[in-house]
């Protein structure tokens, strides 16, 4: 469970989030959605405690998040952002063992070894582990950091969550790389433990793969909840001035939206 | 935030130092060949290092030179003195390199480094000489010479040369009589960095001796050396200019020197009265002080009253 | 299952053995010969404390030290090298980057020029603490500037900047000290700025020892941090760094390494900008591993560096800043040329 409550963000004289406050549950795809400047990435940021200087309370397993050392928050919350590069040339592997730093001291154990292969695996990059990262593809790039990012929060911990940020990840992937992405997310949230939180940008991306919708327009929160209730005619009219076309699958539980 | 800036402050850094490598190198190359020297008196059983020029030069005139096994790379006078090893520059020293000519003494006159290297050789307590007298004007080089004499036993030649100076220089001081004028004289040693003159002042010791000379220095100033524009150069419009070898020789000929900026629109440009110094002539006193003198009297005054 | 760990123990067990042979051979070679009887006849000496002829306190006291010096001096450069490169993210930054050699060269220089004047006098130290001081002042002077006003925090960025901008201003320092200078004290500040071993003693020699040994121990625990920041300052905060701490650390490392090193020896460049490069180039970058590898082939480069200076001329010497700049510049530019980094 993640809980933000009352989230005001002011930068000068503009008000990029105004007492905000919505909560996350574990086991669903929670995406946050909203036109430009909604406050969307503000608040994924806020979130993620990348930006410290807001009103309101962060609270992850009830714990408040000013209460937590950086290296407490990195052991059950990694965030995976867009166009990731590396200063200098690493191996593959190395840089997927990054995701392990909060966990070890020096030398990594057996046990953040066996992470690193087995988020390789389930990503399958594998077999490009030796490779040098700087000369990947951008969409190989991503998966990557796709897995560094997992082998952080690899492994449950008993009676706590685990935290899955995600800051619009999918910009600049080929359609491709989307789906791929968002079909494994959802064989990841198979872990009932998981917390995962996103921001899309694609709002057809978010009506098909997601399972909550946190709805933002003007740093204000519209709607939260499923999606099916979020993801109305009239919230989608009034915040993207657009009239939607939707197709809603109860049965599979999807949503397609096509604007006029 | 991988912008180009710190090659630009790196190189920066570098075009700094490149003035002194630059240095460097022209020191090396001046003093190439002596680097490799043979050290030709391995059996002598007493074996002298002695790194200052004015000390070599007065060592040389002695004639007690023959226990004299290596040098600094800045003494130059006599000639012979160039086929002794060389211990390097005598701000740079290193402490294995001197005790490797296998010294009984080494002689110096405190103008020496780097300091740590003199504090190794008093903790080895290798034996080192440095004689009282600064030899910083005419009676105290004569003191020097007096006290050097008694040092190496030579006395006799001592008294004889001192006697030579005093000679000398009552001449030169009777010939001034025939150079009623005073031209105004500037010396520039080490040629130009960036058309920056490092120029002799009235207060060293090449000042001292063109004021014998019968001249005028154009440069005021306490320093001995002092790095000036051309501008000041061009202001202070001198009768003659002196050169001392290693700049004048770094350029081709007269002509390029009197197209110098600053040099250029000087009298002494005009009329021909630039010439060529020595430099072990100019920075320090020693036996040939008197006739050094009787020269630059010469020197100064020529194409006088064209 | 595969062992994902780093497969470079033979590389630095390798250069762990060529940095000893280095090491010996810079004890044995230089301007007087000294025979293997020598050296073991000085050491049995030392440990029974009997009396030792001129030899072997030649060997004892100047050439130990120094070639001590060589290894110690060249590990902490080379480390000092791989902090800033890792901090700054950029393979281009040398240690002096963020005004630590220049501010101590500017303190060397005000010794050399006001020492005789100044009251302040510590003997034999005051050289190496007027160049402590310098370089600890100048780099305290960048990380204050470099401070945001709002935030509290500093980037890379205004820190790389504010380096270039005290850089300048302490090396023209030292200019205008040379430029007042009488003429043999512009020649101290010259030959001081061009870095010599020939000084080392036994004092500055643990001195140097210790800080670098404590200061690599404690580099290498930063290592993971260090990795985690050459994907960005966010991204290394979401994997648990605490960027504040790190940077105030790495700089503090930095510092020592560079202020002592350079007290007691004069500025030495490119040691810090070759040896973390040309091991990047065989073993990729990996910070726990550029950090011991740096400190072995820094030892290994400034050692040879070393031996050159006092075997090419001597008996005279040549300033061993030249012999690394000469070395350095060729390797430094055939690597720019490399565009191994895309920068």
């Amino acid at each position: 469970m993640l809980e933000a409550k009352n989230i005001t963000v002011r930068i000068g004289q503009k008000t990029l989030l105004d007492n905000v406050s919505v909560s996350f549950e574990p086991g669903k795809l929670n995406l946050i959605i909203g036109p430009n400047g909604a406050g969307k990435s503000t608040l994924i940021k806020v979130i993620s405690q990348q930006l410290r200087k807001h009103e309101g309370e962060v609270f992850y397993n009830s714990e408040n998040v000013h209460s937590l050392s950086e290296r407490k928050m990195a052991q059950m919350r990694a965030v995976l952002s867009q166009n990731i590069d590396l200063a200098f040339p690493l191996k593959v592997w190395e840089v997927v063992m990054m995701g392990r730093y909060p966990h070890f001291v020096e030398t990594p154990r057996q046990i953040d070894q066996q992470a690193v292969e087995e988020a390789m695996e389930f990503f399958n990059i594998i077999e490009m582990a030796e490779r040098n990262y700087l000369t990947l593809s951008g969409g190989e790039k991503q998966r990557v950091h796709f897995a560094r990012v997992l082998t952080q929060i690899w492994y449950p911990k008993e009676g706590h969550n685990r935290f899955l940020l995600l800051d619009e990840p999918l910009t600049f992937l080929d359609v491709k790389y989307q789906f791929q992405f968002m079909h494994k997310l959802q064989e990841l949230l198979e872990n009932k433990d998981l917390v995962v939180i996103g921001v899309v940008h694609d709002l057809n991306l978010a009506a098909r793969f997601g399972d909550m919708i946190c709805l933002l327009d003007k740093g204000q929160l519209l709607a939260s909840g499923p999606k099916l209730e979020v993801l109305s005619e009239d919230n989608i009219r009034s915040v993207f001035q657009l009239e939607p076309i939707l197709y809603r699958n109860r049965v599979k539980d999807t949503v397609h939206l096509f604007f006029e | 935030m991988l912008e180009p800036q710190p090659l630009a402050s790196f190189f920066k850094h570098y075009e700094m130092k490149k003035l002194s490598i630059v240095l460097l190198a022209s020191l090396i190359t001046m003093g190439c060949g002596r680097f490799s020297n043979k050290d030709e008196k391995q059996a002598n059983e007493q074996r002298i290092v002695c790194l200052a020029k004015q000390y070599n030069e007065i060592i040389f005139a002695l004639g007690a030179e023959e226990n004299l096994v290596a040098v600094d790379l800045s003494s130059t006078y006599p000639p012979e003195i160039k086929e002794l090893p060389t211990v390097g520059y005598h701000r740079a020293l290193s402490t294995e390199g001197i005790l490797s000519t296998k010294p009984t003494i080494i002689i110096h006159d405190n103008n020496v480094g780097p300091e740590q290297v003199m504090q190794q050789m008093e903790k080895l307590e290798i034996p080192m000489k440095v004689f009282d007298a600064p030899g910083n004007d005419i009676p105290s080089t004569k003191d020097l010479i007096t006290e050097m004499g008694a040092y190496f036993g030579k006395e006799e030649k001592a008294v004889a040369i001192n006697a030579k100076i005093d000679k000398e220089m009552a001449l030169a001081m009777e010939n001034l009589k025939d150079y009623p004028s005073r031209p105004k004289v500037v010396i520039i040693h080490y040629g130009r960095a960036s058309n920056i003159y490092l120029t002799m002042t009235s207060g060293s010791n090449a000042g001292k001796m063109i004021e014998w000379a019968g001249g005028e220095m154009a440069i005021d100033g306490e320093r001995g050396m002092m790095q000036l524009s051309a501008e000041i150069i061009a202001k202070s419009n001198p009768d003659v200019i002196l050169l001392t070898d290693f700049g004048y020789d770094r350029l081709n000929g007269m002509q390029e020197v009197k197209n110098l900026p600053g040099v250029s629109t000087t009298k002494a440009a005009q009329n021909n009265r630039i010439f060529r110094v020595e430099e072990h002539d100019m920075v320090y006193f020693g036996p040939r002080t008197g006739e050094i003198v009787m020269n630059l009297q010469e020197l100064i005054h020529k194409n006088e009253g064209l | 299952m595969k062992a994902f760990n780093n497969q470079n123990k033979a590389w630095l067990m390798t250069m762990l053995v060529l940095m000893v042979v280095t090491f010996v051979f810079s004890m044995k070679l230089g301007a007087i010969t000294i025979t293997w009887e020598e050296i073991q006849s000085t050491l049995s000496k030392w440990m029974s404390g009997q009396e030792m002829n001129l030899q072997e306190r030649i060997f004892f006291q100047i050439r130990l030290p120094r070639a001590l010096a060589g290894v110690f001096v060249g590990a902490s450069l080379a480390v000092a090298g791989v902090l800033m490169q890792a901090l700054f993210r950029n393979p281009i930054v040398e240690p002096g980057l963020i005004g630590t050699s220049s501010g101590a060269a500017f303190g060397a220089s005000l010794y050399f020029v006001l020492g005789a004047v100044m009251e302040f006098n510590a003997g034999e130290w005051t050289l190496p603490l007027a160049a402590c001081l310098g370089g600890t002042l100048s780099t305290v002077l960048v990380f204050l500037l470099a401070q945001n006003r709002s935030s509290g925090k500093s980037s890379v960025v205004a820190l790389l900047l504010t380096g270039i901008a005290i850089n300048a201003l302490f090396l023209s320092g030292v200019g205008l000290l040379s430029y007042l200078a009488r003429d043999p004290q512009a020649r101290s500040i010259i030959f001081w700025n061009l870095g010599t071993l020939s000084g080392a003693n036994w004092i500055s020699i643990s001195i140097i020892g210790a800080i670098t040994l404590i200061c690599l121990l404690v580099a290498l625990r930063y290592a993971k941090p260090l990795n985690a920041l050459m994907m960005g300052e966010d991204e290394a905060v979401f994997l648990g760094v605490n960027l504040k701490k790190l940077q105030i650390i790495i700089i503090a490392l930095n510092v020592l390494l560079v202020a002592v090193a350079t007290a007691f020896v004069g500025v030495i460049s490119f040691v810090g900008l070759v040896v973390p490069h040309l091991l990047r180039l065989m073993k990729g970058s990996d910070n726990r591993f550029l950090l011991l590898g740096s400190a072995l082939l820094g030892a290994i480069m400034l050692s040879l560096s070393d031996l050159a200076s006092r075997l090419l001329l001597a008996p005279a010497e040549l300033p061993i800043g030249i012999v690394t700049s000469l070395v350095g510049v060729p390797v430094f530019i055939a690597l720019l040329r490399k565009k191994q980094y895309f920068f």
